[in-house]
């Protein structure tokens, strides 16, 4: 199978620190992904050299696009998330005058009533709004959220506004998800939900996920392949039975 | 108070009401929704204002056969000649404030789009200081411009219904035209604001960062909407200049900008219906005191500066009591929010039974 993403040698540096120290990966198609390691280990760097939040220091990225890898490192934000890579915030960044439902709505990029001309004349926007509104009524119902759907940002427990950041990565069109900690803070039922969800939504519509997860034991009953980052390095790869087993991963994680 | 002309009053109130409310819903889809700081509105209104004056005035003077180079509508001779010729002709009036109407919105709109496109790149506290400036630049050009009446403005503008013989009937009917122009704002910009272009203005609003990591173009979207709040700015300045029939530089300071400001923190930033309450009151406050006055006789204080205690007064009392103004700001009702409410309130329901 071929790849959607392709990490190579990427480094990045601030100041003395190395974040990331040469990591090569590649996630392949309708893959489901998982990245780790302790804190601090620069998967969430990673995640902003892949988005363009970030310009790696030496490496490249490559993103399939009709089957041919073109590099998107020094790409803005914007151009990437336009060439199909979605990406959630550890962090969430919602909008907050908005309701959670708005929040869904507002997210799905090039929507037709987004034009001032088209804006005026329901007609032309109403159906392609409606579609959002039932993928948005499906997210809210499935992480069990649908009584907050006309609620502010501010009113949500921290757990909420999690789920509500990963339903708003869900809710964009893209090739590939780039999830950074769904499951924090969420409880164990709802967070063994999504993960389902994401595989569903892996074999239904042939989407691909790399995740970054604290929470092993729901993360690796689920993922394919996971990587293991410590120090800005890759320490370990292979299938979670493999990794959860290797020595060097349970001695990083363990702090020895 | 014997004597107080009520139908006067209430026909001079509306009209300032239909004006000032299409600048300050303008405002607030500019600012209250889409969260531009727009300190310049005066810059778009003062176009508008002087366009239609120079247009009419000068169209007026050339198509009577008046040579301009010699008798320019500014000077004293232009004037009187403009109060026989200006008002015979009902088509060419009425023509006269289609065409003035047309190139306000079009030129206002084109130079908002101008101005803050180059600046929306900077935060906002600069866009607010560059088309705060570029207020005081129109000023002081105006000022010193000759052909428009330079320090003098331009007085006896030909009204589009100078016609009518009787004067209470040409306000009444200038306040239709008013209402008209207003209702038609109302209705553009609310289908604007309750649309996914409103939803998206909002999200730009609350986290700029944000809304460009989900792809959403917005330079483009700021800068679309300053056309549109910008050309309904220099309808609003038509509507000024035919109604007071003279504009001079003075009536452009930043003090009008802020007074727009004021109706829309006094009404609710970001809800519509809020703007016109917000000018009704303040428009009222106006209105009520010019008319007083004369019965006043001698106070201690002018009324003048009466109006900015008072105004400034209501929106402490306001903000205290709602910090977010007389009418908060709603969610964006779209057919497709209403079917969710509708939706998930019924499944509520069934699990409650």
């Amino acid at each position: 199978m071929s790849n959607v993403l392709e990490v190579r040698d990427v480094a990045k540096y601030f100041g003395g620190v190395r974040a990331l120290d040469g990591v090569s990966l590649s996630v392949p198609e309708k893959g489901l992904i998982g990245l780790i390691g302790p804190n601090g280990s620069g998967k969430t760097t990673l995640f902003n050299v892949i988005t363009g939040f970030y310009v790696p220091d030496k490496g490249s990225v490559w993103f399939k696009e009709s089957e041919d890898m073109v590099r998107i490192d020094g790409l803005n934000p914007n151009e990437v998330f336009r060439r199909g890579i979605v990406r959630t915030f550890q962090i969430p960044r919602l909008f907050n005058s908005l309701t959670v439902l708005e929040n869904l709505l507002v997210t799905p990029p090039g929507q037709k009533g987004e034009s001032i001309t088209k804006a005026l004349f329901i007609k032309s926007w109403s159906d392609e709004e409606r579609e959002f509104a039932r993928r948005a009524i499906n997210l809210l119902r499935l992480f069990g959220m649908s009584r907050y759907v006309d609620s502010k940002i501010y009113e949500l427990s921290a757990a909420h506004i999690k789920m509500l950041e990963t339903m708003r990565g869900l809710m964009t069109p893209a090739k590939l998800y780039l999830l950074d900690e769904p499951a924090a803070g969420v409880d164990y039922p709802v967070a063994r939900e999504l993960f389902t969800y994401v595989r569903r939504l892996r074999e239904e519509q042939e989407l691909t996920f790399l995740i970054i997860e604290h929470r092993l034991e729901i993360l690796m009953e689920f993922v394919d392949y996971v990587y293991v980052l410590h120090n800005g390095k890759l320490l370990s790869e292979g299938r979670p039975q493999e990794v959860i087993s290797d020595p060097k991963v349970i001695e990083a994680y363990i702090g020895v | 108070m014997i004597g107080f002309d009520v139908v006067g009053f209430l026909v001079s109130w509306l009209t300032l009401f239909g004006i000032y409310s299409i600048l300050s819903i303008s405002l607030n889809v500019e600012s209250g929704v889409a969260g531009i700081t727009n300190f310049g509105k005066v810059v778009f209104y003062g176009i508008g204002a002087y366009m239609s004056a120079a247009i009419t005035t000068y169209l007026i003077l050339i198509l009577n056969g008046v040579d301009v180079d010699k008798t320019p509508p500014y000077n004293v001779n232009g004037v009187i000649l403009l109060g026989q010729l200006g008002n015979k002709d009902p088509l060419l009036n009425l023509g006269l404030l289609v065409l003035s109407l047309i190139l306000a919105f079009v030129i206002a709109g084109l130079v908002g789009y101008l101005l803050t496109y180059p600046i929306l790149r900077v935060g906002p506290a600069f866009v607010g200081f560059t088309l705060l400036s570029s207020g005081e630049l129109l000023r002081i050009f105006l000022l010193h411009y000759e052909p428009v009446g330079a320090s003098k403005g331009l007085m006896a503008i030909p009204t589009p219904f100078g016609w009518m013989p009787d004067s209470r009937a040409r306000d009444i009917a200038y306040l239709g035209l008013v209402l008209g122009f207003l209702a038609l704002t109302y209705v553009i910009t609310n289908k604007l604001v309750n649309s996914p272009l409103g939803r998206t203005l909002k999200a730009v609003r609350d986290d700029e960062i944000a809304a460009l990591c989900l792809g959403k173009h917005v330079p483009r979207i700021k800068a679309t909407i300053l056309f549109t709040g910008s050309g309904f700015t220099g309808v609003a300045g038509v509507l000024l200049a035919y109604y007071l029939t003279s504009v001079n530089p003075n009536m452009f300071v930043p003090a009008v900008t802020f007074n727009a400001w004021a109706m829309i923190i006094l009404g609710g930033f970001g809800n519509l219906r809020g703007s016109l309450l917000g000018a009704a009151v303040i428009t009222f406050v106006d209105r009520v005191l010019t008319f007083v006055t004369p019965y006043l006789g001698v106070t201690v204080i002018s009324p003048d500066y009466l109006r900015w205690v008072i105004v400034g007064l209501l929106i402490v009392v306001v903000l205290l009591v709602n910090p977010k103004g007389l009418l908060p700001e709603r969610p964006i009702k779209t057919p497709a929010t209403k079917e969710v409410w509708k939706e998930l309130q019924g499944e509520a329901s069934e699990q409650r039974s």
